[in-house]
C-alpha cells in the first residue's frame, strides 16, 4: 500500500483535512498520459509472438529439491511436464507456487520463459527492462484504482 | 524425435483415450501413423452453436520441442468461423502460440478449440472476412457457418435457402465450393457472389 505517497512524495491526510480533489486528479491524469505512451513501448517489447524472458538463473539454482516421498508414490503425483509418475529416489523441484517437477523436466522451460507451465507464477527474471515492464504494470493497475475511487469519491 | 516428445505423447494418448470427454464422444485423437508425430484430433460442435452436432477434423503436428514447444494444429475440415481460415484451416488461438505453456496437453488443446468454437474472438480475427460478418450481421454468420457445418461436418441443420443458392450456381456450372465461399463472402447476393466468380 505505500507505493503511491512514496512516488509522489506526500504524505497521507491528517484528520479533518480535505484532499485536493483537482491537483490530485491532475497528478493522476499527467501521471496517466505519460504512462500511456510507456504501455505502447513496453506492449511492443514484450506482446505478441514474444514471451516473457527466462527465469533468473540464480532464483532458478535457489529452488527448492526435495526428495520424493512414499506418500507422492502412493498418490501417484505427476511431473506435469513428462507426465510420468513421481519414484522413490528421485528429487522434486519445487516452485514458489507449490508445483513439483524433475529437474530435468522445469529447467529447459525455465530457461525459455520465466512462468510456471501449471499456473503461470511468475519468477524474477535477469532481464531489466521486463523487470520495469512488471514493476509499470503494477503501478497502472494501482493508478486506475485511484483514479476510479476518486472518481466515485468526487461524483459517486 | 526427441525422447522425452515421444514419452509424453505415448502417456497422454493413453490419458485422452481414458478421458470422460471421450468416453461421451466429445474429443477423439487418433495416430496417423507409429511416429507419434503426427495425429489426428476430433471435436464435436458445440451445444447451441451454429456447429452443434458436426464433427471437425484437426491435423495436430507434435514438434521436435513438445512439450516445450505448442503443437501445430490446423482444422482439416472447413470450417466458417471468425478465428479459423476458412481457406487452409490455420486457427487463431493464444495457447497455440505465446500463451502454450508446458503442462497443457493434446486434451486441454481439443477442449480449448471447442471453446474457441462456442466463444469466437472477433477482435483477433485470423479471416477477417468472416469476423466482419460475425461483427456486422451476426444472423447471417450464425445461418452461414450452420450451413458449412451441415455441408463439410455432417452437423443435422440444414439452412435450405443457402443450400439452393449454391445449387443454383452449382447447376449454371460453377464449382461447389466456390459458389459457397463466394455466396457466404457477398451475405448471399447470388450477383454479387456471380460477379466475384467471374472477376
Ligand atoms: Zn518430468
Ligand atoms: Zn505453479
Amino acid at each position: 500500500m505505500s507505493s503511491y505517497y512514496d512516488e509522489h512524495d506526500c504524505s497521507p491526510l491528517a484528520d479533518g483535512e480535505r484532499p485536493n480533489h483537482m491537483l490530485h486528479l491532475a497528478r493522476l491524469l499527467i501521471d496517466g498520459g505519460y504512462a500511456s505512451d510507456l504501455d505502447m513501448e513496453f506492449e511492443n517489447l514484450f506482446s505478441g509472438e514474444k514471451k516473457a524472458p527466462p527465469a533468473s538463473k540464480k532464483v532458478v539454482e535457489d529452488l527448492p529439491k526435495i526428495p520424493v516421498s512414499p506418500a507422492d508414490v502412493s498418490k501417484n503425483t505427476q511431473c506435469p511436464i513428462c507426465r510420468a509418475d513421481f519414484e522413490l529416489g528421485e528429487t522434486m523441484l519445487q516452485m514458489p507456487c507449490n508445483h513439483h517437477f524433475h529437474s530435468s523436466c522445469i529447467n529447459p522451460w525455465l530457461e525459455r520463459t520465466n512462468s510456471c507451465p501449471v499456473c503461470r507464477h511468475e519468477l524474477p527474471t535477469d532481464d531489466p527492462d521486463y523487470e520495469e515492464y512488471k514493476r509499470h504494470k503494477a503501478r497502472k493497475v494501482q493508478r486506475d484504482f485511484e483514479l476510479e475511487s476518486l472518481h466515485d469519491s468526487m461524483f459517486g | 524425435m526427441a525422447n522425452i516428445a515421444v514419452a509424453r505423447i505415448k502417456r497422454e494418448f493413453k490419458e485422452v483415450v481414458k478421458s470422460e470427454e471421450v468416453a461421451k464422444c466429445h474429443i477423439k485423437v487418433e495416430l496417423v501413423d507409429d511416429s507419434f508425430t503426427s495425429l489426428r484430433g476430433e471435436i464435436l460442435g458445440p451445444p447451441d452453436t451454429p456447429y452443434e452436432g458436426g464433427t471437425f477434423i484437426l491435423d495436430i503436428r507434435i514438434p521436435e520441442t513438445y512439450p516445450f514447444n505448442p503443437p501445430k494444429v490446423q482444422f482439416l475440415t472447413k470450417i466458417w468461423h471468425p478465428n479459423i481460415s476458412s481457406v487452409t484451416g490455420a486457427i487463431c488461438l493464444d495457447i497455440l502460440k505465446d500463451q502454450w505453456a508446458a503442462a497443457m496437453t493434446l486434451r486441454t488443446v481439443l477442449l480449448s478449440l471447442q471453446a474457441l468454437l462456442a466463444a469466437p474472438e472477433p477482435d483477433d480475427p485470423q479471416d477477417a472476412v468472416v469476423a466482419r460478418q460475425y461483427k456486422e450481421t451476426s444472423d447471417i454468420f450464425s445461418q452461414t457457418a450452420r450451413h458449412w457445418a451441415s455441408n463439410y461436418a455432417s452437423a443435422p441443420h440444414r439452412e435450405p435457402v443457402m443450400d439452393d443458392k449454391v445449387a443454383q450456381l452449382k447447376n449454371m456450372g460453377f464449382d461447389e465450393h466456390k459458389a459457397r465461399v463466394a455466396l457466404s463472402t457477398h451475405n448471399w447476393d447470388i450477383e454479387q457472389a456471380m460477379e466475384n466468380i467471374l472477376s
